[in-house]
């Protein structure tokens, strides 16, 4: 792996090469090792590393993007030259004004040498320890360990220099045995050391075992406990459908003219903080614009959205880049990647014990839009599903297709715990609560 | 040093060690994007992607190892790493992987085209673009537009232990339209072309002009305008017709994953799910009605699965999965292949040269029936025609699924009717497919690509494509 003062170096010297008004260069490598089981066999065990350079240039008001993973001085002088060629094709972008200049983030710790030296044979011990716990139940494993560096360097001709380094460690688990029993857990953090291979097994054990003799639940309106990774599943998908910019200015979002107003229940807050300390995000975005903590919806009142430098000149006077742009190969637009959702007070017994009758759901599978612009989606329940009757967790029950919109169930939050959980999905982490939510739209299925 | 060379240091490196078997794959990958919105050029980058993976077999398990790195010390790395892995896996594993037989090859393939895209200006492209735009903003009440193009050229070398010594370049094409209206915050309307993700085949740049997209947009917005004052999809029990885009989407939810033999034995189980249609449901279970016939074959001219060779060096070809209606056979690699007694169907791909080959959804085609467009209205009272995906989800054992379309038509008395807005259905896996009655002729087949299934952990972006006419299915749930 290259160290700070060679990347750096390389990316200064290419920016200085350049024939363009501004050139922006972005190093984005990665070593990543992947332990992956099922059958309570490994079945795929890998390593690969891989090094991206982007080159970003702007020749008047024309941008052209091109990058490449080799990093010899000949082929980076080849994805200048491509960026250039790329840019004289395009037409003048008025709103574009500039790169942006911006001041070094600050630090944030997120690199750990016991995550990065993370082996095989380390894993390989977690998942013999996953085994045996899964086999006393009769329970066979399916799940993914695996350990990433990332390495992501931004430098730009107005003098722009950000640098970061972190690891990420993260463990899925499902377990299953007969009759489609099935639990399902997760863990993950920046440290390796803080992920316990044997209690993420228990968790799952504990749903499979308790997954019997699934009972079929009539369609309705049921009052439900989400676990951490299925209020996860929703706050990703409200993320991606109205917290960025790009949906935000084309009044396609939910939040678009609904600033200070309320958009969800009082008890319900979420903002993006890539600083929180379970978080150690990146604390810039690929413009090399620090990153700013956003508030996005407090008390139930909508915030404000986060954003990269293009989209806040075509919000109008005032507004600044959130420092959420992605790499400029992608097209995407910003969504927040670090959102820490508020809890309560109470305790995930006591949710469970106000319940009269009601569903307990351990995550979502396959959720996708049926109606954007009324967060309205569909999705089913998996791995655990059970009955809540009398203020108990009593049978499984069958899996349910959910049609919900998601911010008619923010606003019908009746209670959060305190507990909260770190849950990744795609890019995106997330600090979640487990959340009781009446009014929950869920269809039988036979499954 | 030339890659031959790199290749076979590192397969030799890696038996040397003590693996039974041992492939080596080099791949560059260049691509280009551009794309068209609101009338003015968005994205438009070129990349450029090369490295090189040692996967190998030693005590019976799999280890690889890949890197951007491509060098003499680098390759003889890798195989050692992934030797190692290997035997770490190997102390965990019980089961003991085997390979199914497999003929070795030393060949070249390159899938056919007329026009090289990447030798076409990019000025050309996107005044094209910008014309794509116009055509859709004709309409007054249009208010957001977006067109793209994307092109990819994959140069594969692959030296395996057995002996297999292939050379591959892959050249995929893929354009797309689409337009919306928006009357409020809380409606809006949009119409996509040919399919809501476009249309991708292992093609050149003459795919643009097939596409004829010159022909289709001005339609296209006229609906998209339609539909913001359309009616809301009834809600029952209904026959529909769907569009071949549509049945594509259906095919490679509810036949083509489920047909993955290694998601049948449970290795997706922690992340995409696995499937209802089990082994011993081979040559038993009638999957459809007797008009069922799907096969998977990546010999199809353009595809976008069209390939010579699988990433594992079987030769593509072609291979029942549904005869009939009965279920026949699965997608498979050589060990997945191996635990059923059959040989590899050549669906061993990896999405590039940074991940090992997994079981893909090839080119899964329904084979097209008899019926005009006509046909399939004329047979149907009361039901609706449902056009171009919008939305899909399906359980994680491929069986309950709910998906729904940009547009859709009431049929009344075998004549289509009044447009309807975002109708969605319902069903489950083996119960739609046994209702359906009608598939339309080989004038209305197409083969649709499909360039972003995810699958697997790692995860990876697989290109599939689906072989599909316009189909009707009989008293299907239609609405939420």
């Amino acid at each position: 792996m290259l160290g700070k003062d060679q990347i750096l170096s390389i990316l200064n010297e290419a920016v200085q090469s350049s024939p363009a008004d501004q050139t922006e260069l972005v190093f984005d490598g990665e070593e990543f090792s992947l332990t992956h089981v099922a059958e309570s066999q490994i079945q795929q065990n890998l390593f690969h590393d891989d090094s991206v350079i982007v080159v970003r240039l702007v020749i008047g008001k024309k941008i052209g993007i091109a990058s490449t993973n080799k990093l010899d001085v000949k082929s980076i002088r080849a994805a200048i030259d491509e960026a250039a060629k790329i840019a004289s094709f395009q037409e003048d972008d008025p709103i574009f004004e500039s790169l942006t200049k911006s001041p070094t983030a600050q630090e944030v710790k997120a690199f750990y040498d016991d995550t990065a030296g993370y082996s095989p044979t380390d894993r390989a011990n977690a998942i013999w320890q996953i085994n045996k716990i899964a086999a006393r139940q009769n329970l066979k494993t399916a799940g993914a360990y695996r350990t990433v560096t990332n390495t992501v360097a931004v430098m730009n001709s107005l003098g722009t220099e950000q640098f970061f380094r972190g690891t990420q460690a993260e463990l899925s688990l499902t377990v299953s045995g007969e009759a489609g029993r099935a639990g399902y857990a997760i863990a993950c953090s920046r440290d390796v050391n803080q992920i316990n291979p044997g209690a993420v097994a228990e968790r799952a054990v504990d749903k499979a075992v308790r997954d019997v003799n699934r009972m079929s639940l009539p369609s309705g309106e049921y009052t439900v406990l989400l676990e951490p990774p299925a209020v996860g599943n929703l706050l990703l998908f409200l993320g991606f459908m109205g917290f960025g910019s790009g949906p935000f200015v084309q009044h396609r979002s939910f939040m678009a003219g609904k600033i200070g107003l309320e958009v969800a229940g009082r008890n319900f807050t979420v903002r993006d903080n890539a600083y929180h300390s379970a978080m150690q995000g990146m604390p810039f975005d690929y413009e090399g614009v620090p990153r700013q903590t956003v508030a996005l919806v407090t008390d139930g009142i909508a915030e404000g959205v986060v954003s990269n430098s293009y989209d806040t000149r075509m919000m109008g006077t005032g507004a600044e880049s959130t420092g959420h742009a992605h790499i400029a190969t992608k097209s995407f637009t910003p969504y927040p990647k670090h959102m820490v959702m508020e809890g309560g007070n109470a305790s995930v017994a006591d949710m469970i014990k106000s319940v009269k009758r009601g569903i307990y759901i351990t995550h979502f599978w396959y959720m996708n839009y049926m109606n954007p612009v009324k967060t309205m989606v569909t999705a089913t329940t998996r791995d655990g599903t059970f009955l809540i009757e009398d203020g108990e967790v009593k049978g499984a029950i069958k899996n349910m297709r959910m049609q919900q919109s998601i911010l008619e169930a923010f606003s019908n939050i009746v209670m959060l715990s305190r507990e909260r959980e770190l849950y990744p999905q795609f890019s995106v982490k997330m600090l979640v609560p487990y959340a009781l939510i009446s009014k929950f739209h869920l269809n039988e299925e036979v499954a | 040093m030339p890659v031959e060379n790199l290749a076979s240091i590192a397969v030799e490196e890696a038996v040397k060690l003590g693996s039974s078997y041992a492939e080596f794959r080099f791949e560059e990958i260049r691509t280009e994007n551009l794309e068209v919105s609101d009338g003015k050029p968005g994205l438009l980058s070129s990349n450029l992607s090369a490295g090189f993976g040692v996967r190998v077999l030693a005590d019976y398990a799999w280890g690889f190892a890949a890197s951007n790195t491509v060098s003499e010390e680098s390759v003889v790395r890798a195989a050692r790493q992934a030797v190692e892995i290997a035997r770490t896996s190997a102390r965990i594993n019980e089961f003991r992987v085997k390979l199914a037989a497999a003929s070795t090859a030393v060949d070249k393939y390159a899938t056919p085209y007329e026009i090289d895209p990447f030798s076409v200006s990019m000025t050309e492209k996107i005044e094209y673009l910008k014309l794509l735009d116009s055509l859709m903003s004709k309409q007054d009440q249009v208010n957001s537009t977006n067109s793209f193009m994307n092109f990819r050229r994959v140069s594969k070398y692959f030296l395996s232990s057995e002996g297999s010594k292939i050379e591959q370049e892959l050249l995929q094409s893929g354009a797309g339209a689409s337009c919306g209206v928006t009357r409020s915050r809380h409606d809006r309307s949009e119409r996509s072309f040919p399919s809501s993700s476009g249309q991708y085949k292992t093609k050149g740049y003459e795919l643009i002009a097939e596409l004829n997209f010159e022909d289709n947009l001005g339609r296209i917005a006229e609906q998209a305008v339609a539909l913001s004052s359309a009616k809301d999809s009834p809600s029952g029990t209904y026959d529909i017709v769907l569009s071949a885009d549509q049945t594509s989407l259906q095919i490679h939810e509810s036949i083509g994953h489920a047909l993955e033999l290694d998601r049948v034995f449970g290795s997706e189980r922690n992340f995409s799910g696995t499937s209802f249609a089990l082994p011993e449901h081979l040559d038993k279970l009638q999957y459809g009605s007797s008009i069922i016939n799907v096969t998977a074959d990546s010999t199809i001219e353009g595809g976008l699965a069209t390939w010579g060779y699988d990433d594992e060096g079987v030769k593509a070809q072609p291979r029942d999965l549904i005869s009939n209606g009965m279920l026949v056979g699965y997608l498979s690699n050589r060990e997945t292949a191996a635990r059923i007694g059959r040989s590899s169907t050549g669906a061993g791909m990896a999405d590039g040269w940074w991940n090992p080959p997994i079981v893909r959804i090839t080119n899964v085609c329904l084979k097209p029936g008899d019926a005009s467009f006509d046909d399939l209205i004329s047979g149907i009272d009361d039901g609706i025609y449902m056009e171009t995906v919008d939305s899909w989800s399906i359980d994680d054992n491929r069986e309950n699924f709910q998906l729904g379309c940009e547009i859709g038509w009431e049929i009344k008395g075998g004549k289509l009717g009044a447009m309807v807005k975002r109708p969605a259905y319902s069903s489950n896996t083996l119960d739609f497919w046994r209702s359906c009655d009608g598939i339309g002729n080989e004038s209305l087949w197409d083969i649709w690509g499909t360039p972003n299934c995810g699958k697997g952990q790692p995860s990876q972006n697989g290109r599939t494509a689906q072989g599909a006419s316009p189909c009707r299915f009989r008293n299907i749930k239609v609405g939420s």
